[in-house]
């Protein structure tokens, strides 16, 4: 477990903080991570749509949600970039909002490998 | 403690709840706000409650102007979670009846902090309302037998007077006098006089219906009004009480001490729109009767004039050796 830890450092997330946050309950954490792996991808449908068809409101309510998650696991690059979707769509900002969105999935697609190769190591 | 969570993540629902379970709190977690706010308004619902400020159905906010305006008889301290950080959006979330805020995701630590700040205004307001309640109570019962005072007892009795006079039904009066009573205190001691009086006041509120008024008229009078209760069963009904009284003696700290109590009765349909100080007059001089044929009795109160709007005159009510 430690080793994942320090691996994940200085990447898309603060392991540390996580463990503090879930006061090193590796059980929760690891169950925070399966419900962000389950929950995620209908959070991120949600917006993909939204962003294609210009429906501002849902842009902002659906990374609203994704920002939650993830500042709730550390995720501080992803919450970020959450973030600035989230504040294009209250503000109605149409331009640039696929690139955000492009930016904020590469955000993702970087966190994946280290969720499931912490769930890997928390099976075994 | 209970808690209530609202939250419409999963994952931030599942991480307070571990957290909050840990701290020992009986933690209830929702996820949007109607049903938040239909918990927080149940009588007993919980009385903290960590509210998300975007939620489907109903926000944060919303679920505080809700229950501040429906949850009136204990109070709910409310802790708003928001990433918002404005000090408008601040605003607004604490005037829509929040105590608090907390900006996400939380640290466990000052989540703790903050909680146990709630439960401490929380306790404070118990302690406000049981002193409120100890101060109402003081100012409407009789400090020595728990019965009403005189000045909630004429009340009670003027409203159900009124309500029966509008319904065209009957209220009886009952003004007993403890027999005797002055001996008992010139033999047996004031504190044992006292300890007469509690134990006959118990004896009267267990022989009434629980929606009859029993107060203490004075020294050692009292007075009951039994509500819709027909003047052909008042005089059946005093001398249950009576009786119920003078079962058996009081034991007291100086030993067992036999009571009886005499009582004038009066049925209000009798005496059309007489004021309650007549009736009382009545009632008292029915009383009289009851001492001058020998106590532990019960008389009836008879009308001279039973027509609506009259006033009778006024009967004399000589001084007489309770």
């Amino acid at each position: 477990m430690q080793k994942t830890a320090q691996n994940t450092s200085g990447l898309a997330f603060s392991f540390v903080e996580l463990l503090d946050r879930v006061e090193n309950d590796h059980e929760l954490l690891r169950d925070l991570l399966v419900i962000f792996k389950q929950d995620y991808p209908r959070h991120l449908l949600s917006l993909k749509g939204a962003v294609f068809c210009s429906g501002m409101k849902q842009v902002q309510a659906s990374s609203h949600a994704l920002k939650g998650m993830l500042s709730n696991l550390a995720m501080a690059r992803a919450a970020d970039a959450a973030a600035d979707l989230e504040q294009m769509g209250r503000n109605g900002e149409g331009a640039g909002l696929k690139e955000a969105l492009a930016h904020f999935e590469q955000e993702i697609a970087d966190l994946m490998p280290v969720v499931d190769s912490y769930l890997e190591g928390a099976r075994r | 403690m209970k808690i209530l969570i609202a939250d419409d993540d999963r994952l931030s629902r599942k991480l307070l709840e571990k957290i909050l379970q840990r701290a020992g709190y009986d933690v209830i977690a929702v996820e949007n706000g109607r049903q938040a706010a239909e918990q927080l308004c149940e009588q007993d619902g919980p009385r903290l409650a960590l509210l998300d400020w975007m939620m489907p159905e109903l926000d944060g906010p919303g679920v505080c102007r809700v229950v501040r305006r429906h949850r009136k008889l204990s109070y709910v301290h409310m802790i708003l979670l928001t990433s918002k950080e404005s000090k408008e959006d601040v605003i607004q979330g604490l005037q829509s009846g929040a105590d608090d805020y907390l900006i996400k995701p939380c640290d466990p630590e000052e989540l703790e902090a903050r909680l146990r700040t709630g439960q401490r205004i929380l306790q404070l307001e118990d302690k406000l309302v049981e002193a409120r309640e100890d101060m109402r109570f003081n100012a409407t019962h009789d400090t020595l037998t728990g019965l009403f005072n005189r000045r909630v007892i004429l009340d009670l009795l003027g409203r159900e007077l009124a309500r029966t006079q509008r319904e065209q039904g009957c209220t009886s009066i009952l003004m007993g006098d403890v027999d005797y009573f002055k001996k008992v205190n010139d033999t047996y001691g004031h504190m044992v006089g006292d300890e007469v009086l509690m134990e006959i006041a118990r004896r009267l509120l267990a022989s009434v219906r629980s929606y009859d008024f029993v107060g203490r008229y004075g020294g050692e009078e009292f007075l009951i009004v039994l509500n819709s209760c027909a003047g052909s069963f008042a005089l059946a009904r005093a001398e249950e009480i009576r009786k119920s009284v003078a079962q058996g003696p009081v034991q007291t700290s100086r030993g067992l001490v036999a009571v009886t109590v005499s009582f004038g009765v009066l049925s209000s349909k009798d005496w059309g729109a007489r004021t309650v100080e007549d009736l009382l007059r009545e009632t008292d001089a029915a009383l009289y009767s009851s001492k001058a044929g020998g106590r532990n009795c019960c008389k009836v109160a008879k009308p001279n004039v039973v027509l609506q709007g009259t006033v009778a005159p006024p009967l004399a009510s000589p001084g007489r050796t309770r």
